[in-house]
């Protein structure tokens, strides 16, 4: 029986159609609910693979052979998509393929969503003015979507998916386009938000070391590591060619562990290392 | 040696309110990386280098030659790009196709065509999907390919559009290699980018745009000593100062974690 408390995947396994290559193998995994899930994985891995079927993407609008069970709560993203589909959003890897194409401003997309929600007009418009400021947008609210640079086109892209406050938030790699300090503020305020379910694809490991819960770490299809971000990054296998977090290089370097040959992967856990060393 | 000679540039579109206006900006460094807010003009300078859009006013001059006065095919040996979404560059069936349609730009020879093709292929790991439509390759190797299509036509000036968009760390590596050989073989090497980690290793020069203008020029060190430069720009400074800074209250110039390993190894 599914525990309404847990995300939890079991013998998750998936070819695309017409392909002979299985994309996933067999992935077994769980989670609690509302927590921060950091995805990691070089090209191929299956990231975004794993991304459509826990938007249930995969297999309801494509198809393929898909093994095993996924749930988020008590939801399936297989059996009960209607009902997940609509608390959940999905940031896609190509900001410009997450586009409506039918809106002609900035603000027009970002009300998209909330049209279809059936929300009030009013709401719709402190909505649109809270989120564009939070991405800061505001200056761009009446251009059109397609004039905008590309880091401006991923903060609209980010915009769309969390306007409508989603239970479940779907990230894959959302911040490759943005700024530097655009980036931080928006793995800021992720740290920051309560009751939501966040999987998130990225490459910025030095961020996710600091927000996620836990990482999964897939390698051509299998998920290979799971665990909180210390134990994962601890325990890469350098074949597996996956960037560590600076603060990791950086004690690996100076020699400042936690004892036993495990890392800091974080300012706060550095914070602790550096000032336990320093009083003894 | 290539230089880049930029005097009274002016550019609007005709739909937003933004404005470039770079009075004067020289290049003539091997390997330069840009960096700047987003929406703060660097594509826009990019596009204006290719000479695909003309600027409102003001002259860009490439080896002191008018860059208006280039014709296609010279221009197209003299500076290629590869764009930010690498999909607006891709329109062929095939990705041997697409690869083989830049070359035959500026060659005519097929035998010549096939190798070039070939080697720009495995040069970024693509020979596998030369068969593959362009269109159903992932992001990273869209991206991988529109290198390809530029590698292959081998122009003097090389201008990347942030390279290591969701690049994993392997075609990182790769790129920057890639980056570094073109920059030692005599090309120019200008790449733009948000990733403050890989600038301060890899470059020696910065140009920062804020608002569409030059705010500083020169070595990443001293624009990231400038904290308020660095915070008035919206950029930040590398992770490795960023942890200095928070755990030891250093406010030093650190680039890479090896580069703070040095400077404090001699004191241990
Ligand atoms: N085709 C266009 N029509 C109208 N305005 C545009 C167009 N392209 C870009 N702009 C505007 O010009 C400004 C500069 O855009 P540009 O693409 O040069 O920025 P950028 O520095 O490359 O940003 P990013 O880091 O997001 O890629 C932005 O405010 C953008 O909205
Ligand atoms: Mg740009």
């Amino acid at each position: 029986m599914a525990n309404i408390q847990q995300i939890s995947i079991t013998h998750l396994s998936f070819t695309y159609q017409h392909d002979t290559n299985t994309v996933l193998h067999d992935i077994n995994v769980s989670a609690p609910l509302n927590s921060i899930i950091g995805i990691i994985g070089n090209h191929n891995a299956g990231k975004t693979t794993l991304c459509r079927v826990l938007a249930g993407i995969i297999p309801n609008m494509m198809g393929g052979d898909l093994l095993g069970d996924v749930h988020i709560g008590n939801l399936s993203p297989t059996k009960d998509w209607s009902v997940l589909n609509r608390q959940t959003d999905f940031v896609l890897q190509d900001p410009n393929s997450q586009l409506s194409g039918l809106a002609d401003t900035v603000a027009d997309e970002i009300a998209f969503d909330l049209l279809n929600h059936g929300v009030d007009e009013t709401t719709i418009q402190r909505r649109v003015a809270d989120v564009a400021a939070q991405m800061q947008l505001t200056a761009q609210l009446q251009q059109s979507p397609s004039s905008l640079s590309g880091g401006q086109l991923q903060r609209l892209a980010i915009a769309t998916a969390i306007v409508t406050k989603p239970g479940i938030l779907i990230l894959d790699d959302p911040t490759s386009e943005m700024d530097p300090q655009g980036r931080a503020d928006f793995f800021n305020w992720l740290a920051t938000i309560k009751d939501t379910t966040i999987f998130i694809v990225s490459n910025e490991i030095d961020d996710l070391c600091e927000i996620a819960d836990r990482l999964w770490v897939l390698v051509d299809g299998e998920l290979v590591r799971k665990g909180t971000s210390l134990e994962v990054i601890n325990q890469l296998n350098p074949e597996w060619q996956i960037g560590t977090p600076k603060v990791y290089q950086l004690a690996k370097l100076m020699y400042w562990s936690l004892g036993a040959d495990l890392f800091p992967v974080n300012i706060n856990q550095l914070r602790g290392c550096v000032h336990d060393q320093h009083s003894n | 040696m290539t230089s880049i000679q930029i005097d009274g540039l002016k550019y609007q579109y005709p739909t937003s309110d933004f404005k470039l206006a770079i009075d004067q900006l020289t290049i003539t460094e091997n390997l330069v990386a840009i960096a700047g807010q987003n929406g703060a003009g660097k594509s826009t300078l990019f596009k204006l280098l290719t000479g695909l859009v003309h600027p409102q006013a003001g002259e860009i001059h490439i080896n002191h030659r008018d860059l208006a006065s280039l014709t296609p095919e010279d221009r197209l040996k003299t500076i290629g790009i590869v764009f930010q979404d690498p999909s607006s560059q891709l329109f062929n069936a095939t990705v041997e196709k697409e690869v083989a349609w830049s070359v035959l730009q500026v060659e005519t020879d097929a035998a010549v065509v096939a190798d070039t093709v070939n080697d720009a292929l495995a040069t970024v790991g693509l020979t596998e999907l030369k068969d593959k439509n362009p269109f159903d390759l992932s992001m990273p190797e869209k991206k991988l390919l529109s290198i390809a299509t530029v590698l292959a036509v081998n122009p003097q000036i090389y201008l990347f559009d942030e390279p290591m968009i969701s690049l994993d760390w392997p075609s990182q590596q790769l790129v920057t290699h890639l980056m570094q050989h073109l920059a030692e073989e005599k090309h120019q090497v200008i790449a733009i980018t948000h990733d403050m980690n890989w600038l301060a290793a890899t470059f020696a020069k910065v140009d920062v745009l804020a608002d569409g203008q030059v705010i500083f020029e020169g070595k990443p060190e001293t624009f990231f000593g400038d904290s308020a430069l660095t915070q008035k720009t919206g950029l930040m400074t590398p992770r490795i100062m960023q942890i200095a800074q928070e755990v030891f209250d250093d406010s030093r110039v650190y680039l890479t974690p090896e580069d703070y390993f040095e400077k404090h190894s001699e004191k241990r």
